[in-house]
Parts: structure tokens; sequence; C-alpha cells
């Protein structure tokens, strides 16, 4: 079956989302919103998308690859915003395997090993 | 013979054997058989070095199927989540504690087993991957596959599916470390568990029989009564073998007035299973070692605890002539952790008559790839290296016990100096008085220099700390008198 991207904004986009795929691997990426250019806020997201996307072929079949946009810059800072409380999230970008403690953060993002060790490794 | 997979380099089947020339070019600089405290900690330091490293880690599933991840014992079952359900058994007494400082709650206080494994669990699957992106980012190649040499400087690596690949190294360290003995009675690895399985076990464990007197059992058996279990302790002869017995007795007396039922001078003779179940119920029969006296009791779980077997046995050292202790199945190493053949090293729990602790692993691993790629001298000191026993009074020690001192230097030529208190935070919900207590063995006949510090009390581990480095720099009791105490705490008595 391959794997298939889904494209959400928000919060609760998110997690309805992650819910109506459950019992298939989710992985996720959390950027930045894009302004009317398509450029994000997030200069570390800018350099981190397209490592992801060129080692989105290893995903595992039956994959559902969740691409976020978290917010705008102000929302991202608030400490207590629903990613940093709820989903534990530290930066962005952040890719992570749903549901395990696997993910990584930040400059890990630009590495295509790392993030091909997170697609295929158990 | 054995089919040889190289990346660049394919062959035709290979015969291993004595006749086997030895390699000229390696697949790698190093191999690091076991990816524990020492094995990655060495692992790293190489990589830091640009060397060309391997790290092998596999899990025996144990008798009850528990596995796990990247890390070694500490990681998944030992240090860390022993730690973590020992600070749950704390919170729970700080709970009882709190009423007295004024807090106020009408509900019982319980506790929820699965709660505090999912928690602990969930933090060290993120340890585990925290070492694969370490490894990965450090270019160091890990396979989650179970080592054994085959022949001169080569490996086997066979992973969970059963496949094998074979790898060849300038250089070799060994790390396997240990896991739990069993008794050999019957129904030990049918019904029983151990500290493999205890961390990560899917139901709460209810009345539990712990067997054994070492520290993983008096600490495991400690948390768990504090989460409020039922826990009795089966011990054959002493407590803590090897460490300060005055000491000892006062961790076995607090724990017992503290809800431990102890069963001394008995040994299990077998177990058998009364029902099935997440706990079920076993029966243990045990005999007497002073005389015919047999007992039985009932319990949801057995947790034996009576020490820890090298993994050096199933991993081909005799194919390569390393020698090993027959008897404890220990690898005897020279002052540099190098075994008797010269390019395989070793360090960790394995190693004879070292201590198995975790920082002195790691300490051992780094100082010795230093020496191997980066010109250094220095060895790894076991002297004066501190511990902590994190039973529910916490036992921090660092140097001589009183026994090996007097036996080392004459009792005549030793003071001891030796204080009870009663640490404030236990004053208004009127814990025990009594029990808090600290020593410290000085000889005489060097400037009283202090050789032996112990104490019993919360956070020794924290206290201990300071006054280790203190000890490593020489501190003489007249030093120590001159050093002006923090108040009120525990570290100034």
């Amino acid at each position: 079956m391959g794997w298939e991207e889904v494209q959400v904004c928000g919060y609760d986009e998110f997690v309805r989302t992650a819910q109506r795929y459950h019992g298939r691997p989710i992985f996720a990426l959390f950027c930045g919103d894009k302004d009317a250019e398509g450029k994000s806020w997030c200069p570390d997201c800018v350099t981190a998308e397209p490592v992801v996307r060129k080692e989105l072929h290893n995903l595992p079949d039956e994959s559902v690859f969740i691409y976020c946009l978290v917010g705008d810059r102000a929302y991202w800072k608030d400490p207590n915003n629903e990613f940093r409380r709820n989903l534990k999230l530290t930066g962005v970008p952040t890719l992570l395997k749903y549901g395990t403690p696997q993910k990584l953060v930040e400059e890990e993002c630009f590495k295509a090993e790392l993030v091909r060790m997170l697609f295929t490794e158990d | 013979s054995v089919q040889a997979r190289k990346e660049d380099k394919p062959q035709k089947t290979m015969e291993i054997n004595g006749l086997t020339p030895v390699p000229d070019t390696y697949d790698y600089d190093l191999i690091v058989i076991g990816g524990g405290s020492g094995g990655l900690a060495a692992a790293k330091e190489a990589a830091k070095y640009e060397k060309k490293v391997m790290v092998l880690d596999f899990v025996k599933p144990t008798p009850q199927g528990s596995s796990w991840g990247l890390g070694g014992t500490c990681v998944n079952v030992g240090c860390i989540p022993k730690k973590l359900m020992h600070q749950a058994a704390l919170l729970g007494q700080a709970l009882q504690d709190s009423r007295k400082f004024g807090w106020q709650f009408t509900e019982e206080v319980k506790h929820n087993w699965m709660t505090m494994t999912e928690s602990v669990q969930n933090y060290i699957g993120s340890l585990n991957w925290g070492y694969r992106v370490a490894l990965r980012d450090n270019k160091v190649t890990y396979e989650n596959a179970y080592g054994e040499f085959v022949g001169p400087h080569t490996i086997k690596a066979t992973n969970k599916k059963g496949v094998e690949k074979l790898y060849t190294a300038e250089r070799f360290l060994i790390a396997t470390g240990e896991r739990p003995r069993y008794l050999g009675i019957p129904g030990d690895k049918e019904y029983c568990i151990s500290s493999d399985d205890l961390f990560s076990l899917p139901y709460c464990p209810g009345k539990t029989l712990v067997v054994g007197a070492s520290y993983v059992a008096l600490e495991c058996a400690g948390f768990l009564a504090g989460l409020g279990l039922d826990v009795t302790v089966m011990v054959r002869s002493i407590l803590l073998r090897g460490f300060d017995q005055d000491m000892a007795n006062k961790i076995g007396e607090y724990m017992k007035e503290h809800g431990v039922n102890f069963i001394r001078e008995f040994v299990p003779t077998k177990v058998e299973q009364l029902e099935e179940g997440t706990p079920g119920r076993l029966k243990v029969t045990a005999k007497s070692t002073t005389g015919d006296q047999i007992i039985e009791g009932e319990y949801n779980t057995v947790l034996l605890a009576i020490g820890r077997d090298p993994c050096t046995r199933k991993i081909g050292l005799d194919k390569v002539g390393v020698n090993i202790n027959e008897k404890t199945g220990k690898i005897p190493v020279s002052d540099e952790e190098q075994t008797n053949v010269p390019y395989i090293y070793a360090i960790g729990d394995i190693l004879q008559d070292k201590l198995e602790l975790t920082p002195v692993a790691i300490q051992a691993g780094r100082l010795l790839v230093r020496r191997l790629y980066a010109g250094a001298t220095t060895k790894c000191d076991y002297v004066n290296v501190p511990t902590t026993v994190f039973t529910p009074l916490e036992y921090g020690a660092c140097g001589y016990s009183e026994e090996t001192a007097v036996e080392k230097f004459g009792e005549e030529n030793i003071e001891v100096y030796h204080s009870h208190f009663w640490p404030l935070e236990w004053t208004v919900p009127s814990r025990d008085n009594n029990k808090c207590y600290a020593k410290i063995i000085c000889n005489i006949q060097d400037n009283e220099r202090v050789i032996g510090f112990h104490v019993l009390g919360p956070n020794a581990g924290e206290v201990t700390q300071g006054f280790a480095a203190a000890i490593k720099c020489g501190m003489t009791k007249e030093q120590l008198d001159n050093t002006v105490g923090i108040h009120p705490v525990c570290a100034e008595v």
C-alpha cells in the first residue's frame, strides 16, 4: 500500500488526524507556519523540510506522514501552547514517530542518516 | 563452515578453524561487544578519535520473555528504573508526612503500578533512542546482534532473525555485563521473576517474596514495600555481603521496623504454581540452613535476587584463547583492562576483582580508549570509589568498611568516629529519631587520614559524592573538623 501524506494545521486537527489513523505507523513533522510566499518563520524548518521529504520513500508500508503547521511565531513561543503541554514538543522542527519516545529535534532533522534511521528502524 | 558477507568484498564459503589466516586489513578498528554503560562510553570515545567502531548489543530474553533496547543493564533493568521506583516509594512516604506539615487531603492515597511502570518504561525508551541517535551521529555502527568470537580477530554477529554476519577488527572490547542467577530448583525459571522482569512487569506483583540479601534484593524489597505491597525477604545468611556489616544490620533493622518481613537462614527448595494469573499464586517451600525445619509460604510473586553471572561463557572466548575464571566466569585483566590476548580488552561488571558500577565501567572505557588512540597514560583508579545503596533508608559509602580497615591496619591503628542524627525534616512528622547514622574510619598512623566514610540517611548518595572527592584528596580528621558545617542539613554531622 505504500505510505500517504496528510497536511494539517494546528493542534486540534493534528490530534483528530492521528486518531483517525490509529493502528498504522504515524510519523509527524512539526513546522512553523508559512507566509503567503510559502516561507516559514522558522529558519530551521526551512532547512529540515527538504531533508525529511527526500527520505520519505523509506517510510514503511501503511505509514501515514502527517505534515503539521503548528502556528505563528507568537503562538509557538508561548510556553503553554498545546503542542508543548500535551505532546511535550520542545522545539521546531520536530520529527517524531507517534506513540513512541523516538524523535528528532531541530538540527537532528538536518541529518539524512538520522531521519532514515527514524523511518526505517525499530 | 560459515558464509561470510562483507559489503564490498564478497567471498566464497569460508572455513574458520585454527589455520585461518589472520586478515591484514580489518573491517573495523574496534568492535565493542555489549552496548551497556562501559561499551557505549568506549565506543563514543573511540569515534571521537575518528576510529571505525562497531557496537554489537543483544539481549537474550528472560525465561519470562522480557527484553529491552540499547543501553545495557543500568539504563534498562538496573540503576535507572530502580532509582525511579525508589523515588515513587519515597513520594508515598512524603505524602504521609505532608499531613503533619499542614497538607489536607481526605482520600486515602493509593498506588497504581501500571501508571508508574508505563512512565518509567517511557523514559527508558527515550534513553534507548537517545543512545541510537548518539551512536549514529558519531558514525558508530550499531547492530542489534549477538556477538561471538569464531577465530582470530573475527566475530560472528547473529541477529534476532538468525541471520549471521562475520566481521573483523584490529581490537575488541568485551563489555557484555551480567544477568541474574537462578536458584537451580524446581519451578525457578517457570514461575519466578528477576530484576530483569520486575521493572517492566505488566501487572502489580502483589504479595512478593524476594529471595536474596544483595543490594538488589534489599532495594527491590524496599521500594515494593514502600508502594504498599506485602513483602518478605528470604535470606540465606548475612545481609549485603561485602559491605560494612554494622551498616548492613542497621539497614535490615530499619526495613524490618517499616513493614518488610525477613525470613533468616532459609533457602527455597521448590516453587509450585497454585493458580495462574497476573499475578498468580505461588507456593514456596524452603529449608532451614541450620537444621531440618521446612516451611511453606504463599505469594503472588517470587523475585530472585541471589547474584549475577557474567555473560562470558557463550561468546567464543575459547576460540581466541581468552582466559576466564572457570568458577565465576569473570575475566581477569591487567591494570590496563587487557586480557591475556593482547588485542582483546574487557571492562565493566565482567571483570574479576573490580567494582560492578556504571561510573566505573564508563571511566574504565573512556580511559582505555584514550590510552589506545590518543596516547594517554592514565589508568582507571578503582580505589575509593563511592557507592550508594538505595534501600528505604539510603546508605552511602566510600573507602574501607570497618571490618576491612581492621583487617588491613589492625584494630589499634584505626579510630572510628560516629554519630546518630535526626534529619530536621523528620522531626515534625515524628519519624525515627535514632536511625540515621554516620561514621568515619581514620588511620591513626597516617595523620588520622579518613579512609572510610559511611552514612545512613536521606539523600545518602548526594551527601557521599562530596566526601568521596575529599577522601581522594587525602582529607584528615583534623581537616574535616575544621570544615564548618552547613546548617540545617544532614551532611553537617
